[in-house]
C-alpha cells in the first residue's frame, strides 16, 4: 500500500484537502526547481535596491540587504521540504523502533518507555531549545532535534498498536511456524502499522514546519545565512512597519503549507480509519 | 517410544505473584498416524496444554512448573529458543480456533504460505509458490492458482481455516495440534474440515492432537480420547472403549448435555454447578461438588486410576458402577 495509491481515494470529494495537496505539490516543485525558477541568487546583495516594494523585477520585493525575497522564498521551500522529510525520517525511525521494541520485549519496554515519558514531560519547544544549545546550529542538527521531539509521540502510538498486534492470533501462528523475533516484528507486525505510520508522518511534517520556523525565529534553528521561511521572518521582523510584505510572504507560505499538510493528513487518516470520519474535514 | 510424550505436566498461572495451578500433572502420548482428542469444558487446561507443547507460553504469566514434553525423544522444555524454532513449523505445527484472525490481514495468503515454507527449507521463491498452489489444492481451495493471490478478507471462514491447514502442512510436520479447529465454523463446513484433516493424515501419516469441547467431533475423528477436568485427565482410553463404557460421571454428564436430534426432550440435561475457579481448593476428587453420585469418600480421598477394559483409565472411586 503506497501513499500514491491511497491519495486519490483519500482526496475524492474533499475539495479543501485537494487544494492543500496541490499546494504541497507546488511547494515540492519549487523546492526541486528553485535553482531554475529563481530569477536572482538568494544570497546576492544589492544595497541600492534595499527594501524595494513588490513589483518588477523583484516580485516579492527585496529585504534590507537588497536580496530578492521571491528567490529566497523558493529556496526556503527547499529547506521546508528537507527539514520536513528529515524530521519525519528521524522521528519515525527512532520513535517507531523504540515503540515497537518496547511493546514486543516488555522488560526492555519498561525501561525505554519511561525514558520516552520523561522526554514527553518537557514542552516540545523547551526540549528543542535545550538540545540545540548543546549542539551547534546547522541543518542536520535542526532535523535531529525536531525528529527527537516528535519521536516521543510516534513511540507512544506504535507502542500501543504493537502491544495489541502482538497478541493477535496470526502472530502466534507465526511463532508456531518457527519465525524468529526479527521476522515477527518486521515481517508480520510492521506491515500492519504502515497506515498509522503514514498518517503520523503527515502530521509530523506539518508540525516540523512550525517547530523549525519557531526555532529560526528565536535564532536557534538554521544558520542565519540559510534562506528559510523562518529565518526570513526572524531577520525582517524589525522592518514590520516599513516593509510589511517581507513578513507577509514567508508568514503566508508557512501558514499555507502547514494548513495544507494538516488537511491532507486528516484526509488520509479519515480514509484509512473510518472511525474518524467526520463532516468538518470533508467539506 | 511414541512421537510425542507428555509426562506429569504441571502448568501454573501467576496471579499477583502467586502461582495458581491450571494443569495438575497430566500424561499422554501420541504416535505417528494417530489422532488424540482432548476434551473438556472451558478452563480445564486443555488449551494451556497445547500452548505449552508449542512453546507459546513464553512471555506470558503462565509457567510450566513440572513435568516433561518429549518430541521424538528430545526434551522440548530444555531446548534453547533457537533450537525450538527449528522444530516448530517444521516438525510440529498448530491450527488455531479463530480462522478470522489467524492469517495476517496485510499479506496475500500465498505469501504467507511461502514465508512459512522458506523459514525452514531453502527453496526458491518460484518453487515455494508452486508448492503453495499445490498445498491449496490439497486442502481443496477451488481454483488455487488464482486464489493464491487473495487476501484473507476475500475468503470465507472455512476457506481461511483450510488455508491455515495448508500453512501448517507446508513443511510436512509429523505432529499437528488443532486447538478447537472447527468451533468457529458452521456445521457443514466443520464436517468438511474434519474430513480434510483425516484424509491428510491417511496420506501423510501425521500425528494429530485435536482439542475440543465437542464430544461429537472427538468421537468422529479420534483414535484416542483424554477427558480433562480441572487440570487432570479424568478419563482416557481408545475412542471405541471409552464411548462404549463411559466410566466417569463427568464424561457421562458431558455426553448427556448434547441434544439428540431425533429425541423429543423438554429439558436438556446439564452438569449442575459451575466450573471451579482458579484459586479454589477442592479436597479429594475435584468433581465431587457437581457429581450426582459423590459420597464422603470422594471428598476425603483423591481417586487414582481405575482400569476398565485394557488401557481405559478412569479417575473415579466408583468407575465400575458408572460403567455398568
Amino acid at each position: 500500500m503506497s501513499v500514491l495509491k491511497l491519495m486519490p481515494s483519500a482526496l475524492a470529494g474533499r475539495k479543501l484537502a485537494t487544494i492543500g495537496f496541490l499546494w504541497l505539490v507546488l511547494v515540492l516543485l519549487a523546492a526541486v526547481f528553485a535553482g531554475v525558477i529563481a530569477p536572482f541568487d538568494p544570497l546576492e546583495l544589492d544595497p541600492v535596491n534595499r527594501l524595494a516594494e513588490p513589483g518588477w523585477p523583484h516580485l516579492f520585493g527585496t529585504d534590507h540587504f537588497g536580496r530578492d525575497t521571491f528567490s529566497r522564498a523558493l529556496y526556503g521551500a527547499r529547506m521546508t521540504v528537507i527539514i520536513g522529510v528529515g524530521s519525519v525520517v528521524v522521528a519515525l525511525l527512532s520513535g517507531g523502533l523504540i515503540g515497537m521494541l518496547s511493546a514486543y520485549f516488555t522488560k526492555l519496554g519498561h525501561f525505554l518507555m519511561r525514558g520516552v515519558d520523561v522526554l514527553m514531560a518537557f514542552p516540545a519547544l523547551l526540549m528543542a531549545l535545550v538540545l540545540i544549545t548543546l549542539l551547534e546550529r546547522s541543518v542536520a542538527n535542526t532535523i535531529i532535534v525536531i525528529g527527537i521531539v516528535y519521536a516521543t509521540t510516534t513511540a507512544r502510538i506504535l507502542y500501543g498498536m504493537t502491544l495489541k498486534l502482538k497478541n493477535e492470533v496470526f502472530v502466534d501462528a507465526a511463532v508456531c511456524s518457527g519465525a524468529s523475533h526479527r521476522s515477527i516484528l518486521f515481517r508480520h507486525i510492521l506491515p500492519n502499522l504502515i497506515s498509522p505510520l503514514l498518517v503520523q508522518a503527515s502530521f509530523i511534517f506539518a508540525f516540523a514546519q512550525l517547530q523549525a520556523a519557531a526555532l529560526d525565529f528565536l535564532g536557534l534553528g538554521l544558520p542565519p545565512e540559510v534562506p528559510s521561511w523562518g529565518n526570513m521572518l526572524s531577520e525582517e521582523r524589525i522592518y514590520l512597519t516599513r516593509a510589511p510584505w517581507l513578513l507577509l510572504y514567508p508568514g503566508l507560505l508557512i501558514i499555507l503549507s502547514v494548513f495544507s499538510m494538516n488537511l491532507v493528513g486528516d484526509a488520509l487518516r479519515d480514509n484509512i480509519d473510518p472511525r474518524f470520519k467526520d463532516d468538518i474535514s470533508g467539506v | 517410544m511414541a512421537l510425542l510424550e507428555v509426562e506429569n505436566l504441571h502448568i501454573a498461572v501467576s496471579v499477583g505473584g502467586v502461582l495458581q495451578p491450571v494443569v495438575r500433572g497430566i500424561s499422554f502420548t501420541v504416535d505417528d498416524n494417530e489422532t488424540l482428542g482432548i476434551v473438556g469444558e472451558s478452563g480445564c487446561g486443555k488449551s494451556m496444554t497445547s500452548l505449552a507443547i508449542m512453546g507459546l507460553l513464553e512471555g506470558t504469566p503462565v509457567r510450566i512448573t513440572d513435568g516433561s514434553i518429549r518430541y521424538d525423544g528430545t526434551e522440548l522444555l530444555q531446548l534453547s529458543s533457537k533450537q525450538r524454532r527449528a522444530i516448530m513449523g517444521n516438525r510440529m505445527a498448530m491450527i488455531f480456533q479463530e480462522p478470522m484472525t489467524s492469517l495476517n490481514p496485510v499479506y496475500r495468503i500465498g505469501d504467507q504460505i511461502i514465508e512459512s515454507l522458506r523459514q525452514h527449507k531453502s527453496i526458491s521463491k518460484k518453487a515455494a509458490r508452486a508448492r503453495a498452489i499445490e498445498l491449496l489444492d490439497l486442502v481443496r481451495i477451488p481454483n488455487p492458482s488464482e486464489r493464491v493471490d487473495s487476501f484473507p478478507h476475500q475468503m470465507s471462514g472455512g476457506q481461511r481455516q483450510r488455508v491455515m491447514i495448508a500453512m501448517a502442512l507446508s513443511c510436512d510436520p509429523k505432529l499437528l495440534i488443532a486447538d478447537e479447529p472447527t468451533t468457529a465454523l458452521d456445521v457443514t463446513v466443520q464436517k468438511e474440515v474434519l474430513e480434510l484433516m483425516s484424509d491428510l493424515q491417511e496420506r501423510t501419516g501425521t500425528a494429530i492432537i485435536i482439542i475440543s469441547h465437542d464430544l461429537g467431533v472427538i468421537a468422529e475423528t479420534c483414535d484416542k480420547v483424554s477427558v480433562m477436568y480441572r487440570g487432570k485427565i479424568v478419563e482416557a482410553g481408545t475412542t471405541e472403549n471409552l464411548f462404549e463404557r463411559l466410566a466417569h460421571p463427568y464424561t457421562r454428564g458431558l455426553l448427556n448435555s448434547i441434544p439428540v436430534v431425533d429425541h423429543d426432550v423438554e429439558w436438556l440435561e446439564a452438569i449442575p454447578g459451575r466450573v471451579p475457579t482458579l484459586g479454589e481448593e477442592l479436597s479429594g476428587c475435584a468433581f465431587h461438588p457437581r457429581c450426582p453420585i459423590a459420597t464422603g469418600l470422594c471428598i476425603a480421598k483423591t481417586p487414582g486410576d481405575t482400569y476398565i477394559a485394557g488401557n481405559h483409565a478412569v479417575k473415579c472411586h466408583y468407575a465400575d458402577q458408572v460403567a455398568s
